[in-house]
């Protein structure tokens, strides 16, 4: 039914388009060129002088499934936090926004570091406090409270979570209030509810205008993941840690996880650029 | 009035210190083209508005084919029967004309894909532009960009039309297109609100006029009445010979 993407694009961009945008229509995105570099200078290492570079590759390998996979896990529960925080922040209902705004503005006060810090060391105390005072009256609930463990993994998915949520809602509401008043007006005249308009005239169009910002997110989200090596998860920068302390490879062991890092960031930065292209539409 | 669909009794409406709208009253009967004149910023736009509570009243009463706007649930069902369309047309510009037609149809009338791209199809037809169904609202002129905004608001098979000056936004070669679709429906018999003032179409299609000024409606005229001779007040004559020359 609906035309593909591609030939879309072509139907809608006229000559005098072309000759203004001509990113649009160059088909290789340059940029790509610095990752491959990126790439061939660590394969080389690798296999020029595979002692130790492989050696550390090889035992950071683990840290990079642990990275991609808390970024990607936090960004998902990110991405929700972030539309409801995005809609608590435009809602009319005074609760509901004053609960958002409280969220947005208290969180974004606090250095993700501290947060999880807290998370992870802090908020077993708080638990044990709240289960020994209900102990009385709700025994099964204290014990577990009590007893509660803290899971590293799900410490640093929350812990970003709630951060990047908070900046997240931000990028949401603006998004939002970049689409004209007349296009909630069209769909509420035509008899939608708030809800059918947000899930199909707004949102759609506000996620072309916020796929940037979100996308610069992922790129952020994916470098400040280091910081959860300091509550016990392995990822690579915690793999790193624990390679230079075993062999005191300082200068080896930092320049992989560097070029490592930079791999991964360089190549979400193209596909975000890549998605970016692809969904733009004419106005 | 038995036979009236639209009641609107005694609103006001005031944005701040703003009056828009002061002690207004007025009926529509089933069937009958009501244009309404006036100033800039005397509420045209907002009595319109108030109509399928894109604004809420302060004061003051409106029933709407029986169905008074006072409960939430009353305003979303009330909308479903009453089209608006815009001076801007505020088509939504990530869909296809046709998608523009059909999504409403799907999620509040609920009507399976397949009938919804049927009336949508006959509906493109009926505003003389059936091969644009497939052109994203960008790639259309102004004057077929509100003729699918037409089609958009008749696909929820409404009882009652609101057009807010729907032409002023177009280039003067496109007005007549678009009036020419307005004049259809009236003669149709939809009941229409229309803000406007083309007095082509205000002669040929209007049952009464109602001349706004200052919040109020200050007098109650027919295509006939519309004259610098017959017009009581000295605002609307003054008006009148502003747009009649
Ligand atoms: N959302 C709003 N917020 C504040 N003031 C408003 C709003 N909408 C309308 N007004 C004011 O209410 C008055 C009536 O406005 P309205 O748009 O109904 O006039 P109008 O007769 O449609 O004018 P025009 O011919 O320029 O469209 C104006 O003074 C306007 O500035
Ligand atoms: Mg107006």
């Amino acid at each position: 039914m609906e035309p593909s993407l591609a030939s879309r694009k072509k139907s809608i961009a006229g000559p005098s388009q072309e000759a203004q945008t001509p990113a649009l229509t160059d088909g290789v995105d340059r940029w790509w060129l610095l990752l491959l570099a990126v790439v061939v200078v660590t394969w080389l290492l690798v296999r020029t002088r595979p002692d130790p570079y492989l050696r550390i590759f090889t035992f950071l390998l683990d840290g990079v499934r642990v990275t991609l996979g808390i970024t990607v896990a936090s960004f998902v529960f990110i991405m929700i936090a972030g539309l409801l925080g995005g809609l608590g922040r435009i809602s009319k209902n005074p609760l509901v926004n004053g609960a958002a705004s409280i969220y947005v503005e208290l969180i974004r006060g606090i250095p993700l570091l501290v947060q999880l810090m807290f998370i992870y060391y802090a908020s077993p105390i708080v638990l044990r406090g709240l289960g020994q005072r209900l102990i009385g009256v709700l025994p099964s609930v204290a014990q577990w409270l009590i007893s509660v463990k803290i899971n590293p993994f799900a410490a640093a998915v929350g812990g970003l979570t709630i951060c990047y949520g908070a900046y997240m809602s931000e990028i949401v509401r603006a998004g939002i209030e970049s689409i004209s008043k007349g296009q909630s007006e069209a769909a509420r005249s035509l008899g939608m509810s708030y809800f059918q308009a947000m899930r199909h005239v707004i949102l759609p169009q506000a996620v072309r205008v916020i796929l940037p910002p979100v996308g610069n997110e992922f790129v952020a989200l994916l470098k400040d993941s280091s910081l959860v090596s300091v509550v016990a998860v392995a990822d690579m920068t915690r793999r790193g840690r624990e390679f230079m302390a075993s062999t005191f490879l300082a200068l080896e062991t930092w320049l992989m996880v560097a070029l490592l890092y930079l791999v991964m960031t360089l190549f979400f930065a193209r596909v975000v650029a890549y998605i970016e292209r692809k969904m733009q539409f004419v106005r | 009035m038995s036979d009236s669909i639209i009641q609107i009794e005694n609103v006001s409406k005031r944005f701040g210190h703003v009056v828009a709208l002061d002690n207004v009253s007025m009926n529509v009967r089933k069937g009958e083209v009501v244009v309404i004149i006036g100033p800039s910023g005397s509420g045209k736009s907002t009595l319109l508005r108030c109509i399928n509570h894109l604004e809420s009243v302060d004061s003051g009463r409106i029933v709407v084919d029986g169905i008074p706007l006072t409960e939430a649930k009353n305003i979303d069902k009330v909308r479903a029967e009453v089209g608006m369309v815009f001076q801007l047309f505020n088509l939504f510009p990530h869909l296809t004309a046709l998608q523009n037609i059909t999504l409403a149809q799907r999620v509040v009338r609920k009507r399976p894909e397949k009938q919804a791209v049927e009336l949508a199809h006959e509906l493109l037809g009926k505003v003389g532009i059936p091969e644009k169904a497939n052109a994203y609202p960008a790639q259309l002129s102004g004057g077929q960009q509100q003729r699918v905004a037409i089609a958009r608001a008749l696909a929820m098979q409404p009882k009652i039309m609101l057009f807010d000056e729907p032409t002023s936004a177009l280039d003067p070669e496109m007005i007549t297109e678009v009036l020419d679709v307005m004049l259809d429906l009236a003669r149709e018999g939809m009941t229409m609100v229309v803000v406007s003032h083309e007095m082509g179409f205000v002669r040929a299609a209007a049952t009464r006029i109602f001349f706004m000024c200052d919040a109020h409606i200050v007098e109650e005229t027919t295509p006939d009445g519309l004259s610098l001779a017959t017009c009581k007040e000295e605002r609307t004559r003054q008006f009148l010979s502003k747009i009649l020359s």
